[in-house]
């Protein structure tokens, strides 16, 4: 806090500016190409740990915030912070881009591949640093470019057809996020005269109780599908499959969490009453998600669609974890969208191993695989078993703050995630069974075991898998803060009769507003 | 003869310096027209261009000294109260003229390429350019009318201008039959609102109607509504759309981005003074018309772009899709819809002169080449005219960062600051829709191995792929026999047009500032 | 027996009509061509029967601005009409099929 280093728009310029740094390099100079790529993508990774020693424990406001006026006419402003619950949310985006640039082999030459990638990670740091709504959405909007082009330029068979969908099905969405936003603004504007997008201004609205509920509809449609969260995954199967390893890693691992980043920050912050009356609704989605997705991963056989579909589960959880509204609960969400992103992660550069020495995804057409790679194995079997959330691992820590703070809150939709962790097991153990165990249908010597490059890309993965099943404190020290603050916001305000200082004048244009 | 006897007739008079853009574009026009015959060389074609856009410019130039009068001394009309000089009326002065500055640039070259000599395309372009101004400044009804035909007339021809194209006459064909045919309409929609105001002058008009308290008055609406489709025609809003699919695929292609901004820029200047500044008492009445309007033209031209083949009826419908956007901000009908209304129409003229900028080149020598497939692999083989392109279409989709996503968050502001949010909510999703089609187009250029040898491919998609899954299943491009889709070529006047549309584009899109603060200077005289 | 204006304007309100239907239900370029005279002049008929109502000499003047962009709009139109025939028989709006998507 003492340094003024402005940590938070380095991190967002230096991949945008890496980008076109790369942009201009001739594509011939592919090594110039890879070497600056990797080295942008670790630097954001070096100011993201710079930024999370700098950051002050057991503080729960914005920290490092900077802001600079932007487009004075509509209000919007170039405000930035981090808190807690963004902290390490930017600090795993730091480092999956390397690791998913480092995955992509020869790809990481390809000039305009890096330059997407770079611009893509430049997207979700403004989107998980953007205190500005307008901001947000802009960084929001503005991922979905450099996804489709990585999805469509560099993905498999049906790269165009999920490309498109991606695209259509989030930038539909968005369409409410944006109407949303600038109905809030504009109610906003007319209680207090201000025209500002500055999300901690925006707190303070008086909405009643339709016109709370519409813009959280409208907010969360939009998270919703960023997620994705039942029932608006219908894209993610497809773009997970057809996108290249580094396209799914990334989705999976960073996009995702863009979404579910946007309803702890925004949904719960803006629309606190909303949240309380609907958070059945959304607790039932996110439990039916958990359910849905493990049915269907059991009987899946694509490896990639599998993820997706364990994903689509996961993301429930977390979904949970928000809307129970418990401090054990959110934090243990907020634990979950970094562990996720980390094994996530991992899951999908081993699939994309498998493929590269197999030429498959389906696991029917994989056997035995224990015998002929068995460090692989060994490391898909952490990994699967950090998914499962076995205790020990990372993935253990989160689903059980969450399944804690759930339970004292809202019992039922607790009981029924539990039976989700159960069915984890059941999918993910079974794919295992018959890929790596039984009798191998494949020559000895016919395909290598994981090479020290590969198992480097996925050694800090790994590491982290164990460190954070074992030692969650530091996380839980510095993301607590911010969750006491926003849980605390919202029962406040949810459990509190409407604050009387609004003048008759103004209860009369909001309930005009709603119309 | 009693009726005449009466009256004595006053000539008004004549401000000329309040005209001096229309003037300048006129007179230039003609002075363009009869040089070739003064002297006995044969002129070539670069200097008719290089003296269009001298003219426009002097017409910029009379433009910004009118702004600093307006600004100095503030707005006032001349002419006998027919002509206004506000800011509404200049903002759309210098609009023209820069449509006319790049639309002279992109024309060359292919008038050149076609071999098209002689300074008629550029006359005519300068004629219906001055249309547009005076559609802006006029503030009498009949005076639009005149400056609507001043404006059509020559688009018409310019839409035939390609003699040897079978589809350019049929496209001009269509054009004059449905534009009359609007004209028409409009004229006695004019005549109607006359009879029941007792007057053509807008600020007559709207005195009029401020102290007359008129309930359904059958004549009044009538009138309006008759108005409203001589001016859905001009402005393609649907069902008045028909005619725009087909012209815009017949006319000439540098004709159609130049038709497209400049019938925008007239027809939406004189929609939104007439509208607003003139019926806005009875906006109850226009409003939930206008509402109807704006979503049936948002979904219909979003829609069918998606299925078309061509890529300039693809932009046709798309240019409806803006239409029904720009629509948005007057049917808001506050001044801040007028101001997102205005700026809408001014970000997307300069899009479309790009983006048909753009197709102009890759038609190729005869003006055919306009298939999607023309573009399949163009980001290979051309990376720097395609990432210009795939910008220009980014910005028509109004992703953030470009002038697009700005001026499509200005019009939803207003439709959400006047509670019409389903407005709001369809606007937003028909830009989702039609972003598939821009998308597609992008994708053709990016998405697409080209077949082995032909060129201009430096390897990177190609290499093999070690660290990675799915080689190879690449389906190689197929790209069908009869495109051609050998080297574009790229003349400098043309490449600099594209440059400045993109760098207005992005520049304004990153730094909105100025752009939005002269657009803000287009305030009503009345 | 003195006639009053609304038969005027009903005679122009029925030109109009016929105008606007024989423009969109004849397929001869040249008739819908004649279809769009009709219309204008029911135009200048109906400003004509205003002002004469309104004694005021502006609707008298208004004619004049529309009969000269009528001739306008004729010489270019006849003009396209002829640059296109001359390469082809026939003027029927149904040989105009070129251009569809």
């Amino acid at each position: 806090m003492t340094s003024t280093f402005p940590y938070l728009t380095t991190l967002i310029l230096l991949p945008a500016g890496a980008a076109v740094v790369i942009a201009l390099i001739p594509s011939a100079q592919r090594r110039l190409v890879q070497v600056v790529g990797f080295v942008a993508s670790l630097a954001v990774l070096g100011i993201a740990s710079a930024a999370t020693v700098a950051f002050t424990s057991g503080y729960g406001g914005y920290q490092f915030v900077s802001s600079h006026q932007w487009i004075s006419v509509f209000g919007i402003s170039w405000s930035l912070g981090m808190d807690g619950i963004s902290l390490f949310l930017v600090l795993m985006t730091g480092l999956l881009f390397p690791i998913a640039l480092a995955a992509s082999g020869e790809r990481a030459a390809d000039k305009s591949f890096v330059a997407w990638i770079l611009v893509l990670e430049a997207g979700c740091l403004g989107g998980f640093l953007a205190l500005d709504l307008l901001l947000f959405f802009v960084f929001f909007e503005l991922t979905l470019v450099p996804v489709y082009f990585v999805i469509a330029g560099w993905g498999h068979e049906r790269r165009g057809y999920a490309a498109g969908k991606f695209f259509l099905y989030t930038l539909g969405a968005s369409a409410f996020l944006f109407v949303g936003i600038l109905a809030l603004v504009a109610i906003h504007a007319s209680q207090t005269g201000v025209t500002t997008f500055d999300v901690r201004a925006l707190t303070d609205t008086h909405l009643s109780g339709t016109a709370g509920v519409l813009l959280f509809l409208g907010f969360t449609a939009a998270f919703a599908v960023k997620m994705p969260l039942f029932p608006f995954h219908t894209w993610s199967p497809d773009a997970y499959r057809e996108a290249p390893a580094a396209g799914s890693l990334l989705l999976a691992g960073v996009m995702a969490k863009l979404g579910a980043y946007g309803i702890i920050r925004f949904d719960l912050a803006l629309f606190p009453r909303a949240v309380v009356t609907l958070a059945p609704l959304l607790l039932s989605l996110g439990a039916i998600g958990i359910i849905y997705g493990a049915i269907v991963a059991a009987v899946e056989r694509d490896l990639k669609r599998l993820v997706a579909y364990s994903s689509l589960a996961h993301l429930g959880f977390i979904v949970i974890g928000a809307f129970a509204i418990s401090r054990e609960a959110l934090t243990g969400a907020v634990l979950q969208m970094v562990n996720h992103g980390l094994y996530t992660a991992a899951l999908f550069i081993l699939i994309a191993l498998l493929y590269k020495r197999l030429g498959t995804f389906s696991v029917k057409e994989m056997r035995g695989l224990q015998r002929r790679m068995p460090v692989l194995a060994g490391v898909f079997t952490l990994v699967m078993l950090a998914s499962i959330g076995v205790p020990g691992l990372n993935g253990f820590v989160g689903e059980f703050l969450i399944l804690a703070g759930t339970f004292l809150t809202h019992r039922w939709w607790a009981v029924v995630a539990t039976a989700g962790v159960v069915l984890a097991a059941v999918y993910l153990l079974w794919a295992y069974q018959q890929a790596f165990q039984g009798k191998p249908t494949i020559e000895a010597g016919a395909v290598h075991d994981l090479s020290w490059r590969e198992g480097l890309t996925l050694a800090p993965l790994v590491i982290l898998i164990v460190l954070l099943g074992i030692f969650p404190g530091p996380l839980l020290n510095r993301i607590g803060p911010s969750v006491t603050q926003v849980v605390t916001h919202v029962e406040v305000v949810a459990h509190q009769r409407p604050p009387q200082v609004g003048s008759p004048g103004v209860a009369l244009r909001t309930t005009g507003a709603q119309r | 003869m009693k009726l005449l006897a009466v009256l004595t007739i006053v000539t008004p008079h004549v401000n000329y310096v309040a005209i001096l853009p229309e003037l300048i574009l006129i007179g230039g026009a003609l002075l363009l027209l009869v040089s070739g015959q003064l002297v006995f060389a044969k002129i070539p074609t670069a200097f008719y261009s290089i003296g269009s856009g001298a003219i426009a410019a002097a017409a910029l130039v009379a433009s910004l000294v009118i702004w600093h009068d307006v600004q100095a001394r503030g707005p006032f009309t001349t002419i006998a109260d027919s002509v206004a000089v506000d800011g509404f009326a200049i903002v759309f002065l210098v609009l023209v003229s820069c449509i006319l500055i790049l639309a002279s640039a992109i024309a060359n070259d292919f008038l050149v390429r076609e071999g098209i000599d002689g300074p008629e395309y550029h006359v005519l372009a300068l004629l219906a350019g001055s249309g547009a101004m005076l559609m802006a400044a006029a503030n009498d009804l009949i005076l639009i009318f005149v400056a609507l035909e001043i404006m059509s007339i020559p688009l018409y021809i310019l839409a035939g201008m390609d003699s040897r194209r079978r589809e350019s006459g049929e496209a001009a064909i269509k054009y004059f039959v449905l534009g009359a045919f609007s004209s028409a309409i409009f004229v006695y929609g004019i005549a109607l609102v006359y009879g029941a105001t007792g007057s053509t002058n807008l600020p007559q008009i709207a005195s009029y109607l401020n102290t007359n308290i008129i309930t359904s008055n059958g004549v009044l609406l009538a009138g309006l509504g008759l108005l409203l489709v001589g001016f859905g025609f001009k402005v393609s809003a649907v069902p008045f759309h028909m005619w725009t699919p087909d012209v815009y695929q017949g006319a000439p292609t540098p004709a159609t981005g130049f038709m497209t901004a400049l019938a925008k820029a007239g027809g939406f200047a004189a929609l939104l003074r007439v509208f607003f500044s003139t019926f806005g008492v009875l906006r109850t009445d226009w409003q939930p018309l206008l509402w109807a309007i704006a979503i049936v033209t948002l979904l219909l031209g979003a829609i069918l772009g998606l299925v078309q083949r061509d890529v300039k009826r693809m932009l046709a419908y798309s240019s409806i899709n803006h239409a029904g956007f720009i629509l948005v901000g007057l049917a808001a009908a506050t001044s801040q819809g007028i101001s997102g209304s205005v700026y809408y129409v001014f970000v997307y003229a300069i899009l479309v002169l790009g983006s048909f900028a753009v197709i102009t080149l890759v038609g190729g020598k005869g003006d055919e080449n306009h298939d999607l497939d023309a573009y399949r692999g163009l980001g290979r083989r051309q990376p720097v005219l395609a990432f210009a392109f795939a910008l220009l279409l980014l910005g028509q989709t109004g992703i953030p960062l470009t002038t697009g996503f700005l001026a499509k968050l200005y019009v939803i502001t207003a439709a959400v600051r006047a509670h019409s949010y389903a407005l709001a909510v369809i606007a937003m999703l028909s830009a989702a829709i039609a972003a598939a089609f821009y998308l597609r187009l992008v994708f053709l250029m990016y998405g697409v191995k080209l077949p082995v040898g032909s060129g201009g491919d430096e390897g990177a998609l190609s290499l093999p792929v070690t660290g990675e899954p799915d080689d190879g299943l690449d389906p190689t491009g197929s790209v069908p026999t009869g495109v051609n889709i050998g080297r574009v070529v790229v003349p400098v006047p043309t490449a600099v047009a594209i440059f400045v549309t993109v760098a207005v584009t992005v520049v304004f899109g990153i730094w909105p500032g100025p752009l939005v603060d002269f657009v803000h200077a287009a305030h009503f005289l009345f | 027996m003195s006639v009053s204006a609304t038969w005027y304007l009903t005679l122009a309100a029925v030109l109009f009509t016929i105008g606007a239907v024989g423009l969109l239900v004849r397929r001869n370029v040249l008739v819908m061509f004649m279809c769009v005279e009709l219309m204008l002049n029911a135009a200048n008929l109906t400003f004509v029967t205003f002002a004469r109502r309104l004694n005021d000499i502006a609707g008298q003047t208004a004619v004049f601005f529309v009969l000269v962009v009528a001739a306008a709009e004729v010489v270019v139109g006849l003009g396209i009409i002829v640059s296109i025939y001359r390469r082809r028989p026939g003027a029927t709006a149904d040989d105009l099929h070129g251009l569809k998507g």
